[in-house]
């Protein structure tokens, strides 16, 4: 418990050295915002020539540590223990804590998951300390070792860059989905210091009691994204758009009141209160162009709009704006890719 | 013995209605109205529904400038028992280390506390950070992120939203919620708790209530700093027009650049 007491500029600030990342698992295996903050973490970390180490909490961590090289990964710290098999808020972030205190870390990343938000305050408060929420941009001034923590602020119009000059490490949580994945690769060196722990009965002061996992699907691994809004006007519309996924190899998203009316599950959302997407092909059917979904599928290489209103707002955010009915243009789309796929398979058996 | 909760809520610009000024980049506050957080409006109601079965008492804890006790009242006529407004020059400017500080240091003197309960993130400083912080400052457990939360023979049982499914925590109090936007129907005030409201009025506390040093509070307590604020660059797109009859030179174009696949099953 760290009492109530005030965050306390750092004394020998140079001492502090090396990039922290915290990983987190789930089913023995990393997951993929924690894989991208691993990519982010190397980043800077080449930049000043310092370490990426990685922290691990949890249970058997062997193949996760395993896994945490080959994305790049210089040093895995793990605390290791059945009572930490679960995600347990303070014994979790009492090891964070405790491996900063003894490793000195320059900079702390983590990836702004709910799991990730919920420690990253607390593992601050204990190392008396800031920590910048939600970054998107994250960089490093290569002289001061300073870290710039730039996060989206008044509706995502605006980055605020944030530092932390004076207190250690320098932390901030990362937009899932905003970061690269790293390449892995075998044979890489990494450094393993897991140590089997005896937690503190005190700590354990919660116990997770059930999980009702999502269906397996997950939007943001797909290169093509179909998605639609009220401008739908029914359910049927997402059949429609189905079949058009289905012949992209795409899969359908959703704008939040499509959503909210009962027209799809909520596994589809795009926008600030659901997933970003990044696809190569974004198709937007029906979608206003409203500033919550536009931050979900804005870094798309290629973006269609289909929208009836010639003044829609989605228009300026489109490469192609094709202002007329969706129940024109999408069976038109699935008639011509139809067309082409046929043509191709003639010209192959001829 | 009744239990003891607390509710956590601020008072922040009505999202809808905010403008950001064109030239100095910040928040023009001056044109939007003041309005409950959304989130701590279900967080509120999560307390409440744990009150309409058990029995409870609901202070009400906010830091902010004085009108902030507008935002304490109505959730006073909601059904909120004590509203505590901490108020004082010194407070201004906080990032999230101080604002948990300084919650902090006012639950811990109101005394005993059962459950504390905070919204998931501000629509302001969106950081969901104040919550957690002051948990660990009060060294308490927390459950986060809940869409649900009930009171059961003495434990606090949440359904927590993850990004791959719900989590179902049992805590023993005092423990820490936070609760998701939109996970709940905010009851409305009445007309008899809102004129009991008034009546009862709101408490100001200062910095010296609180009895921790100023430089620990505000902008002078924060290890955070903004260096600079700068309009997002958004990527120049064409918004070329397509008619619905050129939609097949579109699919040509697109499959020439390999955007789409014309994966052909070859014999
Ligand atoms: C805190 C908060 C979080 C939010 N999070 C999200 C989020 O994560 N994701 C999200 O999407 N939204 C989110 N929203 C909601 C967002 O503000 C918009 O309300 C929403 O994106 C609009 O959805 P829409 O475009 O489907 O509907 P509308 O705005 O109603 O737009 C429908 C569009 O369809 C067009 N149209 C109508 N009929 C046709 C037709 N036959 N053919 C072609 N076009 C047609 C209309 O011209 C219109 O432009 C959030 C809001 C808040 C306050
Ligand atoms: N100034 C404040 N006064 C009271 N509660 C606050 C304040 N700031 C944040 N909170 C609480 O902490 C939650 C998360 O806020 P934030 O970390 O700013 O996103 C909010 O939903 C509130 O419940």
């Amino acid at each position: 418990m760290t009492g109530l007491i005030n965050a306390v500029p750092t004394d020998k600030p140079e001492e502090y050295r090396n990039v922290f990342v915290f990983l987190e698992t789930r089913k023995g295996a990393i997951v993929k915002s924690s894989l991208e903050m691993i990519g982010i973490g190397k980043e800077i970390a080449e930049k000043v020539k310092e370490k990426l180490v990685c922290i691990l909490v949890g249970n058997d961590l062997a193949p996760m540590a395993k896994e945490a090289g080959k994305y790049g990964c210089d040093k895995v710290l793990g605390a290791e223990s059945p009572d930490l098999e679960d995600f347990k808020t303070m014994p979790y972030a009492h090891y964070a804590a405790q491996f900063i205190s003894e490793e000195k870390p320059n900079i702390f990343l983590i990836a702004a998951t709910h799991d990730g938000r919920d420690l990253a305050s607390r593992i601050a408060v204990k190392s008396r300390t800031g920590v910048t929420a939600d970054c998107t941009v994250i960089d490093i001034d290569p002289n001061e070792r300073i870290l710039l923590a730039n996060r989206p602020v008044y509706g995502e119009s605006t980055l605020a860059e944030i530092l932390c000059k004076n207190h250690r490490p320098q932390m901030a949580t990362a937009r899932p989905g905003v970061f690269k994945v790293p390449d892995a690769q075998d044979g890489r060196n990494c450094e393993k210091d897991i140590r089997r722990v005896r937690v503190d009965p005190d700590l354990i002061r919660k116990e997770i009691i059930g999980f009702r996992p999502k269906v397996e699907f997950d939007i943001t691994d797909a290169d093509i994204v179909v998605s639609g809004g009220l401008g739908l006007g029914k359910k049927e519309g997402f059949q429609v758009l189905e079949e058009l996924a289905k012949e992209l190899g795409g899969v359908v998203g959703a704008s939040r009141p499509a959503v909210d009316v009962g027209w799809i599950d909520r596994d589809h959302q795009v926008g600030q209160t659901g997933r970003v997407v990044r696809p190569k092909l974004y198709i937007a059917a029906g979608i206003s162009g409203k500033a919550q979904h536009i931050v979900g599928m804005k870094q798309s290489d290629i973006i269609i709009a289909i929208n009836s209103d010639p003044d829609a707002e989605i228009a300026k955010y489109s490469d192609y704006f094709i202002n007329d009915d969706v129940y024109a243009a999408i069976p038109e789309l699935i008639k011509e890719i139809r067309k082409l796929k046929g043509e191709k398979e003639v010209e192959i058996s001829t | 013995m009744a239990l003891e909760i607390v509710v956590m809520i601020k008072q922040v610009p009505d999202s809808q209605e905010v403008e950001i000024d064109p030239v100095t980049k910040t928040l023009n506050r001056m044109k939007a109205r003041n309005v409950l957080n959304v989130a701590d409006e279900n967080a509120l109601e999560a307390a409440l529904i744990i009150k309409d079965r058990a029995e409870s008492h609901i202070t009400i804890v906010s830091m902010g400038p004085p009108m902030a006790d507008e935002a304490i009242l109505e959730c006073m006529g909601k059904g909120a028992d004590r509203g505590i407004l901490l108020t004082d020059r010194a407070f201004a400017g906080a990032d999230t280390y101080p604002t948990g500080l300084t919650l902090a240091a006012a639950i811990t003197k109101l005394g005993k506390f059962d459950i504390i309960f905070a919204g998931e993130e501000t629509s302001d400083s969106s950081t969901g950070h104040v919550g957690p912080g002051v948990a660990e400052f009060l060294g308490i457990e927390q459950i986060t992120y809940t869409r649900s939360v009930r009171f059961e023979d003495g434990n606090v049982i949440g359904e927590r939203e993850l990004e791959d499914g719900i989590e179902i925590v049992r805590a023993r109090p005092p423990v820490l919620i936070t609760v998701r936007l939109g996970s709940n129907i905010p009851r409305r005030q009445t007309l008899r708790k809102k004129i009991d409201a008034i009546k009862t009025g709101v408490e100001t506390w200062t910095l010296q209530n609180l009895g921790i040093p100023a430089e620990w509070v505000g902008f002078k307590g924060s290890p955070t700093v903004v260096r600079s604020m700068k309009t997002i660059k958004e990527k120049e797109r064409a918004a070329r027009k397509i008619t619905v009859s050129e939609i097949g030179e579109l699919v040509k174009e697109l499959a020439g650049n390999g955007v789409i696949k014309m994966e052909v099953e070859q014999q």
